[in-house]
């Protein structure tokens, strides 16, 4: 079963920028066999931010597998994201 | 009630922990943006917390450059803030005052005055004041103070916020400023004192001189051996007596010049030594035996009122380093030696020396080891300006126990001295009969001058410079014209003047005889004109061997 991201960003702003980064580096290390990350800049499409839940950008929301968990801030602490990704 | 209107504790935990990570991302600053709660937009963060720290750094800047202090207390009057100026000024580093109580850095007077101002403060009122700060080398600067009130939204009174500026420089200034006005106003009334003993000085030695020749060339009268025993002593005497006074005015103008009036020139510094210990002299004979080494220097490049000045400084506080009544055991060492391109003029004593800890600061003003009433601490401070300006050194060296040597460095002038001193035992040999022109209005002097010199020469004696160019002009012949320089009708410079005129050939003639006042004019006169100049009282010697110059 592979793992589905939503990343919710705010245009090129500098944390933005840095979990960005962060994420692709993780799924790229880690789950590289499968998985689906979707970027999403709240700037232009806040309604879908809105239907999230959003209230700060950057949040990752991992979607599948459930239950759906949220990273909030740059993903500089990636052991931590890897917590809320495997549950483990 | 339905199940959708219940919140899951899981639920409720699960929010919790995204509330504390939303909270710690925040803190942490790796939010961009936000979501308006009310307008449900999201508001990027970055722009905010930009302006926000450009406005900081704006403040920041202005608050770190400026050139003052600025100090903010609370209403306790613990340091809450200071900017990098303050701290500098009083030694500090910032943290190192932060959370002090601002009293801390005041005298116990300056805290009374700073309590009742921050009383007034509290009532809303703004002002400033200067006072004096601790500094943490244990020295007090002087600053002053613009203060104003801090309140908060509700009207309360928070603190104070003060800007500071250090005055101690200028406080220096005004007390140096202070004293230099008093010597000047001294030296105005020295000066004219100076004057007006100068002309019956004048004619007192004239006369004593003449009564000494007088008897000395009696010749065989019978009263003769008798008179001469009976008188020479108290002539003798009376002469001497008349010297003193001379060297005292002497001293008095040399003290009284100011020295935009006398700007630097060649100077005999064991003349300007010997005038300075004459006038120290009540301060040092009961303290100590005076011992002079004097080796042959050249002439420095100095101003001699100041110079003086100087000199009567050190004298005075080498005598007052000893203590009274046991001259025997101390001495004052007064030395003059070259030293490569400089004179060195030392001034040593033998009493408790100087202490290693103060050393570094006898030559900052107000510095003072007397007690209060007794010395304002400016002495030094003052002699180490004029040295300097001179362009030459004062320094200081001491051993506790051993006593302390001050050291005054001088540039040997470049040019000659400016007046040639006659010596007074010139030679007695009569040499050519002249006809000599005296010219003054003091009445006394004139005959006093007559006397002087009528054995030897015809002359002839005038009250007025008209009369005198009268004669001149009229074709009378003199072989030298003796005129006072300062005369209330006519002056010396316009009579020259005058006579280069009406009888050129006699402007050559002309020494001046000058009793001490001199305007500015003056002053400048005698600077720039090659003529030669006399000054009264002076003795008959020196006189008679100026005038058989011009008659040979």
């Amino acid at each position: 079963m592979g793992l589905r991201l939503r990343l919710y960003v705010a245009g090129n702003a500098p944390n933005s920028v840095r979990a960005i980064a962060n994420a692709k580096a993780i799924c790229d290390e880690h789950f590289a066999a499968a998985h689906d990350l979707e970027i999403v800049d709240m700037l232009e499409q806040p309604g879908r931010a809105l239907a999230d839940g959003i209230i700060v950008t950057p949040t990752l929301l991992k979607l599948m597998p459930l239950p759906v968990q949220r990273v909030i801030g740059n993903l500089s602490d990636k052991d931590q994201v890897l917590l809320a990704l495997t549950g483990t | 009630m339905t199940a959708t209107n219940v919140l899951h504790t899981s639920d409720l935990a699960q929010r919790l922990v995204e509330a504390e990570a939303t909270i710690e991302a925040l803190l942490s600053g790796q939010i961009d943006a936000v979501v308006d709660s009310k307008s449900q937009t999201p508001v990027l963060l970055s722009k905010a917390q930009q302006a926000l720290r450009e406005s900081e750094e704006r403040y920041r800047q202005i608050v770190e450059a400026t050139t003052d202090g600025i100090i903010k207390i609370d209403a306790g009057a613990r340091i809450v803030f200071v900017n990098r100026r303050f701290a500098e000024m009083l030694g500090y580093e910032p943290p190192e005052l932060i959370g002090r109580s601002v009293f801390d850095l005041m005298s116990a007077a300056a805290q009374l005055s700073a309590r009742d101002v921050f009383d007034q403060h509290g009532q809303g009122k703004v002002d400033a004041v200067d006072t004096t700060l601790h500094h943490k080398d244990g020295s007090d600067i002087w600053v002053n103070i613009a203060g104003s009130p801090l309140f908060d939204g509700a009207g309360r009174h928070v603190g104070n916020l003060g800007v500071v500026r250090n005055v101690t420089e200028r406080q220096k200034l005004q007390s140096q400023l202070m004293v230099s006005d008093r010597m000047a106003s001294v030296g105005t009334l020295a000066a004219g004192v100076a004057h007006e003993i100068n002309n019956p000085l004048a004619a007192v030695m004239a006369n004593l001189e003449f009564m000494a020749d007088s008897l000395a060339t009696m010749g065989p009268h019978p009263n003769a051996t008798w008179l001469l025993g009976e008188l020479k002593e108290p002539l003798e005497e009376a002469r001497e007596a008349a010297q003193m006074v001379r060297l005292i005015v002497r001293d008095l103008k040399i003290f009284s010049r100011s020295p935009a009036d006398e700007p630097t020139g060649a100077v005999d510094v064991k003349e300007i030594m010997e005038s300075s210990v004459r006038m120290a002299w009540n301060e040092i004979r009961h303290r100590a035996q005076l011992v002079k080494h004097y080796g042959v220097v050249p002439a420095v490049k100095a101003n001699e009122a100041r110079l003086g000045q100087v000199f009567l400084n050190l004298l005075v506080n080498a005598a007052q380093a000893l203590p009274e009544g046991r001259a025997e055991y101390h001495e004052i060492r007064v030395s003059t030696r070259l030293d490569g391109e400089r004179v060195v003029i030392e001034v040593g004593d033998t009493g408790a020396g100087i202490r290693p800890e103060i050393i570094g600061r006898i030559f900052d003003a107000f510095f003072t080891t007397k007690a209060v009433g007794e010395g304002t601490g400016l002495g030094l401070a003052i002699c180490h300006r004029i040295v300097t300006d001179m362009g030459g050194e004062l320094t200081v060296e001491s051993e506790p126990g051993k006593g302390a040597t001050f050291r005054v460095a001088l540039p040997v002038a470049d040019e000659p001295e400016s007046t040639v001193a006659v010596p007074v035992e010139a030679s007695l040999a009569i040499g050519r009969r002249g006809r000599i022109l005296v010219v003054d209005d003091e009445e006394l002097v004139l005959r006093g001058v007559q006397r002087m010199l009528v054995k030897e020469h015809s002359v002839v004696a005038v009250t007025t410079a008209a009369g005198a160019l009268a004669l001149c002009a009229a074709g009378d012949k003199f072989d030298v014209i003796l005129c006072d320089l300062m005369m209330p009708d006519m002056t010396g410079m316009d009579f020259h003047a005058e006579l280069s005129r009406v009888a050129p050939h006699l402007a050559d003639r002309v020494i001046f005889m000058t009793g001490g006042a001199f305007t500015a004019r003056a002053q400048k006169f005698l600077s720039e004109t090659p003529k030669e100049h006399i000054e009264k009282p002076f003795h008959a010697a020196n006189l008679r061997a100026i005038i058989q110059r011009y008659l040979r």
